[in-house]
């Protein structure tokens, strides 16, 4: 199980990696931690020519604060945010999740710029992100675009991310300190990817709740009538009749197993949340 | 010194002696060889399940890189029959000719430096495949039209058997409830956390190919090797160096060992493969795979009267050396009743072929699908009858009283007491504190269950057993070479191989029960055919009664010699001494074993008269009765299952073991533990499933899953000690034991909780998503 | 495609010129012949080639060597003088925690910097902290129970 030969560069900025991915001829990749790339290099899953090194630029691993948000490079690592080492605007949601990711081992190389890209549908950040309305900083040789994270993926890893463009910074708006949060993962084993991923919001005082769905077959579904009904103080036994009949409409295609799996987690997330 | 406390004899929990070389790093696997020229293979291996193989086409850059079937003609195939003259045989070649049936067959093996480079090569050749239908699945095969996988064979069936014992008729008339189930074991891999490989070069001086394999018998290899390419045994020599688990699945002679030695003896250049997951995975032998129905015939307390059963297994593409395809219908057909009294049984057994991975052997080959169809049916019984499923067992449970037993298959249980078991796996898990909080309900809504298992399981298996079984090879007999050295150390020179097991520490300890030596004094050589005499290697549970057994005859014989050359060095009589502490003490004087060694070795002029010189001293041991030693167990768990997401979680394991005498009761407990965790692995996780194309779709560890740390509990063991009658010190084997019983507790325990929402677990893994699937066609909706 | 690299390994520099597609793990096993580094794998889930990167531990299978470059790499071997893996061998040994020894070598380096991020764990931290490395032999009950002894040995010391 080894890679197919590939040819390799440290890119020195961020300029300098756009100039190495344009002008590369055949397939071109960009390697950041490097966790879900290799393996695909090694199982030969991954026809890549040449891989461009983003470990040097040191641009991709700043985090700046501004009052509304914070921007994390795209080479912050999940370690990072489960260490506590970055700052944190989500009353500890990053943290916790980003604990939850795989394995230390992997969490100490893997980066939140890398596991968006990949657009896993059932990893850790993807359901994260699009909770914490997140959006992601691209930067191409015409310059740099943001996406909120909902349009910048498009389908289960498939992003909108061009062949000449990476990923710069990650932007994770500002949570409100009053803000409650919870997170359901129904995985395998301890550091499998996920089955179910929920993620509930809540602050009453901001009149605000969101509620998102993720590990299903696509990408992570944001439920505005489970939202509303958290929001509106629901019962439990009813909220759950509410997102299933959500679930019913948005994901029509789920066995009754998954739809009594993902309810379940949804609802778990938001009984967290105001707990 | 105080004796007592020093023992390191049978029974002592001496630690690991093998360690030292493992924490530090200093293991030497196959990989781990350094042989100066070696080149790396990869192989080209079937992308597709059934097809007519053409051309290989091979870019010429490549050309003395890449070998096919044609340039390895002069190996003979693979062949494992049993003598049942039913068996339909395979012929399984070194690299497929004509035809591939499965996905992973070996096409051509491409050698280069390395193993990347080797790759590249694989990759850069066209294969021309005419796809056939695949036959993916054990109904797919034995339709009524079905495609023949192996062109001359009257049906996809490698054998089917029929039994039929005791009343059947008055069973079905006497009975208050005849209770039917279809049950299924997932597909399994053994997955020992190395994978497979094999080195081998001809040594030039010797005039001999060396073999080095990952593989749990060195001997019974050479002699494979040395048949299918038509060399002389003495022109052989096959060594296993650390072998990083194997589980059945390195106890094989397997296509990638027959190539690998033939094309190294073909080129005379050293050749290496290593085996990557994937290969792993989807080519090395599988396991489980069992289809039951099954009826039990029970009066009105649960008594049983009678079973029939019909047993299906996919026995996958080819037949495997030596055990062959019919071996776990086989072992099923003999073990399903079990520790329990079964009056009347009809076993219909079929052992099919279909275009996927051949199965092998996997520790509790066969008894765990068994166990778990005869005891997931007591259960069924129980609830059928509204009895406490503790109830029934224990009702059905051979009592000790009937021991030495006959089963209704003709096994002879040896000895124990498997009423007992159960009832301290009871007590020990407090099943009425257990009904107590079922009946209080969960704080947080989760559903408990309790649930048990038990089992017997025939180890050490003796000639008797084997020729029964009409395979290639009897392995009846283990060996052990004694040799003291000059400075009075030991040396043990064993044919079994040691690859977790701790043998190099307990067969040190029988040396020490015999010969009163430190265990740190003694060394144990295995895993080399060139090391030791001809013995048959480390499976079935069988290395410690049967290599301990020769160690102890071998040590003993020596022991009778040390003390009579003791006694003479002490100027005493010969039969005045005893050996402890290394040294040969009379009444009034000792003398160390390296003077009585120094004598016998260097010194004969010391010897009494007509004492031969040396201290070598060869034994063999067998058993006294060849059918076996059986352990047995009652495992019983308490599992809490979250209706909402399937999630379940395992809240108490307690196993109540008996494996006769224990050698050394650390490692006893360390190898239950770890036969529980793969167990837990069938049980909740583990299954190579295909889809209709016969692709597999779990060839890495992202989608095959084995436990890791959080998902074994920490098991509670409590042990009886019932000594075998039959076997040197009573020892009875245990290395497979403990993943007999797991996935039948488990499902025990799951049907015990989800009771009350009518639903029924009956297939294995039990995944989340299959716990909410039971739930949702059951007959109450928790929400 | 070759490349050159400087790093450091077991404290000792070392440069090299390799292919862009060797893994860290063929390198230490084959270039320097560190072979307690184990592949058990090959795809960053199983945990034996478990090295430090930088003092972190990391999968050797999945990083590739031309990317290291300036970083510093300790295998077992290098830790030989390391008195907290001394005694965390010393526990495995104690507690029976290691049988085929295949995945060992992972499992002492995980454990290792488990116990320097959570000196005190319970069952439960070591659980979840080494599921990261997968053993087939022990059920695992003779890891845990080493750990556990590994960080009350440390503690005292």
């Amino acid at each position: 199980m080894k890679p197919a030969p590939f040819s390799y560069y440290r890119a020195t900025s961020i300029d300098d990696a756009i100039t190495a991915l344009s002008g590369a001829d055949g397939m071109a990749a960009v390697l950041a931690g490097g966790q879900s790339l290799v393996p695909m290099l090694n199982l030969r899953l991954s026809p890549v020519d040449h891989l461009i090194d983003l470990r040097s630029i040191a641009a991709l691993s700043r985090q700046e604060e501004t009052p509304e948000a914070i921007c994390y490079g795209a080479l912050t690592t999940h370690a990072a945010f489960e260490d506590g080492a970055v700052p944190d605007g989500t009353n500890g949601l990053m943290r916790y999740a980003a604990s939850h990711i795989a394995y230390r081992a992997v969490r100490n190389r893997g980066t939140l710029g890398g596991a968006l890209a990949l657009a896993d549908p059932a990893a850790d950040w993807l359901t994260t992100a699009v909770a914490l309305d997140a959006s992601v900083t691209l930067t191409g040789p015409d310059g740099q675009r943001c996406l909120a994270i909902t349009d910048f993926v498009v389908g289960p890893y498939y992003t909108q991310i061009a062949e000449d463009e990476i990923i710069d910074s990650v932007v994770v708006p500002r949570r409100s300190a009053a803000e409650r949060w919870g997170y359901y993962k129904v995985a395998p084993k301890v550091g499998e990817y996920a089955k179910s991923l929920a993620v509930a919001l809540i602050d009453p005082a901001k009149a605000s709740a969101r509620l998102v769905i993720g590990a299903w077959s696509d990408v992570p579904l944001v439920l505005k009538a489970g939202a509303s009904a958290l929001l509106e103080g629901v019962k439990q036994h009813d909220l759950a009749v509410i997102v299933q009949n959500e679930l019913d409409l948005k994901m029509p295609s789920l066995s009754p197993a998954e739809r009594r799996l993902h309810t379940s987690s949804v609802v778990r997330a938001a009984e967290q949340a105001r707990s | 010194m105080n004796h007592s406390d020093t023992k390191q004899g049978i029974g002592a929990s001496v630690k690991r002696t093998e360690d030292a070389r493992l924490v530090n790093g200093q293991g030497t696997y196959l990989a781990d060889l350094d042989i100066p020229g070696t080149l790396e293979a990869a192989f080209i291996r079937s992308p597709v399940a059934h097809a007519r193989l053409g051309a290989v086409k091979v870019p010429s850059e490549y050309s003395n890189q890449v070998f096919l079937a044609a340039d390895l003609d002069f190996a003979h195939p693979i062949v494992a029959a049993t003598d049942d003259p039913q068996f339909q045989s395979t012929k399984q070649f070194a690299l497929a000719k004509d035809k591939v049936r499965f996905v992973g067959e070996m096409i051509a093996v491409c050698i280069a430096p390395t193993r990347a480079q080797a790759e590249d090569i694989a990759q850069s050749c066209e294969l021309e495949l005419d796809e056939l239908p695949a036959l993916w699945d054990m109904d797919v095969a034995t339709a009524p039209d079905a495609l023949l996988i192996h062109e001359h064979w009257r049906d996809n069936i490698y054998l089917k058997t029929d039994v039929s014992v005791g009343d059947l008729e008055r069973a079905r008339k006497d009975a208050t409830v005849s209770l039917s189930k279809s049950l299924s074991m997932g597909r399994h891999g053994a997955v020992p956390l190395e994978c497979r490989g094999v080195l081998a070069h001809r040594d030039r001086r010797l005039n001999e190919l060396t073999v080095y394999s990952s593989t749990q018998f060195p001997h019974v290899l050479r002699t494979c090797i040395s048949r299918a390419i038509d060399l002389p045994e003495s022109q052989v020599r096959v060594i296993a160096p650390d072998v990083g688990g194997g589980f059945g699945a390195k106890g094989n002679f397997s296509p990638e060992e027959l190539t690998i030695a033939a094309l190294a003896m073909k080129l005379d250049q050293p050749i290496r493969w290593i085996e990557d997951r994937r290969e792993n995975l989807i080519a090395s032998p599988h396991a489980r795979e069992h289809r039951y129905d099954v009826t039990v015939h029970a009066n009105n307390d649960g008594l049983i009267l009678g079973i029939e059963a019909m047993i299906r297994v996919d026995a996958g593409a080819y037949s495997v050396w030596p055990w062959t395809a019919a071996m776990e219908a086989g072992m099923v057909v003999g073990i399903l009743p079990g520790p329990y009294h079964v009056p009347a049984y009809a076993a219909k057994s079929q052992s099919i072929c279909t275009n996927k991975t051949p199965m092998g052997p996997y520790r509790g080959v066969g008894r765990t699908g068994a166990c778990f169809a005869m005891d997931v049916m007591l259960d069924a019984v129980a609830r059928e009858l509204h009895l406490d499923p503790a109830d029934v067992r224990l009702l059905n449970l051979i009592k000790p009283e009937d021991m030495p037993y006959q089963s209704i298959t003709g096994k002879q249980y040896d000895s124990g007491d498997y009423p007992e078991a159960a009832r301290k796996a009871l007590a020990a898990i407090d099943i009425g504190a257990i009904r107590s909080r079922q009946a209080a309900g969960e704080k947080d809504d989760r559903l408990i269950g309790f649930g048990m298992s038990s089992y017997t399981e025939q180890t050490a298996h003796g000639t008797a057993e084997w020729v029964s079984r009409g395979l290639p090879v009897v392995f009846g007999y283990e060996p052990a070479l004694a040799r003291l050295t000059p400075d009075g150390k030991l040396i043990l020179h064993v044919g079994i191989q040691n690859h977790g097991q701790g043998l190099e520490t307990t067969l040190a300890q029988v040396a020490s029960e015999e010969l009163g030596i430190a265990v740190a004094d003694v060394v144990v050589r295995h895993g080399d055919s060139s090391v030791s005499p001809y013995g048959m290697g480390t499976f079935g549970s069988r290395s410690m009664t049967m290599a301990g057994g020769a160690v102890s005859v071998a040590c003993g014989q020596l022991a009778d010699k040390v003390k009579r050359i003791g006694a003479h060095l002490l100027q005493t009589t010969a039969d005045a001494g005893t050996l402890s502490d290394g040294r040969v003490h009379t009444e009034t004087a000792s003398v160390a074993l390296n003077e009585v060694a120094e004598a016998a070795t260097l010194h004969p002029e010391r010897l009494p008269e007509g004492e031969e010189p040396g201290l070598d001293i060869s034994a063999v041991y067998e058993p006294k009765r060849s059918t076996g030693a059986f352990s047995y167990a009652t495992h019983a768990c308490v599992m809490a299952v979250d209706p909402g997401t399937g999630e379940m979680e395992i809240l108490d394991y307690v196993v109540v073991h008996d494996c006769g005498r224990m050698v050394n009761p650390m490692i006893v407990e360390a190898q239950v533990v770890g036969g529980v965790a793969q167990g837990l692995g069938t049980a909740l996780y583990e299954e190579i499933l295909y889809d209709e194309n016969g692709q597999p779709l779990s060839s890495t560890f992202l989608d095959y899953m084995i436990p890791g740390c959080a998902e074994v509990p920490d098991v509670r063991m409590l042990h009886m000690e019932t000594p075998s009658p039959h076997t040197k010190y009573g020892i009875k084997g245990l290395g497979e034991g403990g993943a007999i019983s797991p996935p039948a507790a488990v499902v025990n325990a799951l049907n015990d909780a989800l009771k009350s929402l009518g639903a029924e677990i009956t297939q294995t893994p039990v995944t989340p998503l299959r716990v909410l699937e039971a739930i949702e066609s059951g007959a109450v909706s928790p929400l | 495609m070759k490349q050159s690299v400087s790093l450091t390994v077991n404290d000792r520099p070392v440069e090299a010129t390799v292919e862009s597609r060797l893994s860290l793990a063929d390198f230490l096993r084959l270039e320097l012949r560190l072979t307690a580094t184990h592949l058990g794998c090959e795809h960053g889930v199983c945990g034996a080639c478990t090295v430090l990167i930088n003092g972190e531990p990391a999968r050797s299978c999945i990083a590739l060597t031309v990317s290291l470059g300036g970083d510093e790499i300790t295998t077992l071997e290098g830790l030989a003088d390391d008195p907290a893996m001394q005694v965390i061998k010393q526990a495995f040994h104690d507690k029976h925690g290691l049988q085929c020894g295949f995945c060992t070598p992972g499992m002492l380096i995980s454990t290792r910097d488990l116990l320097k991020r959570t000196p005190r764990p319970s069952e439960g931290a070591v659980r979840d902290g080494l599921s990261g490395n997968l053993c087939r032999c022990t059920g695992y009950q003779g890891i845990v129970r080493a750990v556990l002894k590994a960080a009350e040995d440390l503690a005292a010391s």
